[in-house]
């Protein structure tokens, strides 16, 4: 059982190394307002070519690795993100963009389901309301693991700063 | 005819990002930053009154700031005035869902 685990692990360690430099993209609109795509589309354009990087957008989710979802997870959508992810083959990766998709701007009721991660299980949540390209870059970057998380040490109450 | 003399003319365009920062991030629109010997009691309820999105609210005696819910309005910043600055961060995912929420305790007595 454990060395199962341990093999299980350094195999998902190595598709993942893979990703690094060839990652194919499904987004899905779990009802966004459409500003989440407009952003996710700049992505393409000459300014930030996200292609020099090894990102690429593919419409089908048979051939994508990492699934971009925006949007409050409604619930009509609800099947069509499960068959969207059953249909991607594993190992995947799951980027929630934009706060709908975090899960606070709507709350949960027989509408929406509020967030995505209630629905789907998320790897990385990619937050900013739109996030504009460059954070949706940087939460690329972080889920194939090029790039660090910078959160955990950001500080947002500057006390130290005027004292010392 | 010699239309791809103007694009060798203007050189790359593409940003660098991420093998070197982006000057064009300084004017995308960002979480605040609170001042916390600035924040008194009643400014921080008045600005988790303020914030449409939600991601300002009160827990105890701590503002709670959730990136997650940040529009990047700006209204926290009109009504909090010198306590509340933009914090120019963008780089914000993460993994940790958790890590997004952070609380800003409020100091200012005053």
């Amino acid at each position: 059982m454990n060395e199962e685990q341990r093999l299980s692990t350094q195999l998902q360690e190595r598709a993942f190394a893979l990703f690094r430099r060839s990652l194919h993209i499904r987004t899905f609109d779990s009802g966004s307002c459409a500003v989440c795509e407009s952003e996710i589309r700049l992505l393409s354009s000459p300014y930030y070519d996200l292609h020099r990087l090894g990102f690429f957008f593919t419409p089908a989710p048979r051939h994508a690795d990492l699934l971009l979802v925006s949007g409050p997870a409604v619930r009509a959508a609800e099947p069509a993100l499960r068959k969207t992810l059953e249909a991607m083959p594993e190992p995947r990766i799951v980027v929630a963009v934009g706060a709908c998709a975090l899960g606070t701007v709507f709350t949960e009721d027989e509408l929406v389901h509020g967030s995505v991660d209630s629905v789907i299980p998320v790897d990385v949540y990619v937050p900013g309301c739109p996030p504009s390209p460059l954070a949706l870059l940087h939460g690329l970057l972080v889920a194939v693991g090029r790039l660090e998380e910078k959160v955990q040490i950001l500080r947002f109450d500057l006390r130290e700063e005027l004292t010392g | 005819m010699f239309w791809f003399l103007r694009g060798i003319r203007r050189g790359v365009v593409t940003t660098r990002y991420p093998a070197r920062p982006e000057p064009s991030a300084a004017q995308l629109p960002t979480p605040p930053a609170f001042r916390s010997d600035r924040l008194t009691v009643e400014l921080a309820e008045r600005l988790a009154e303020a914030c449409p999105a939600g991601a300002l609210r009160r827990d105890g005696p701590d503002l709670v700031l959730d990136l997650a819910g940040c529009t990047c309005c700006g209204r926290c910043s009109e009504v909090g005035g010198e306590a509340v600055v933009v914090s120019g961060e963008f780089e914000l995912a993460t993994r940790d869902r958790g890590a997004l929420v952070k609380r800003i305790p409020v100091g200012g007595g005053r």
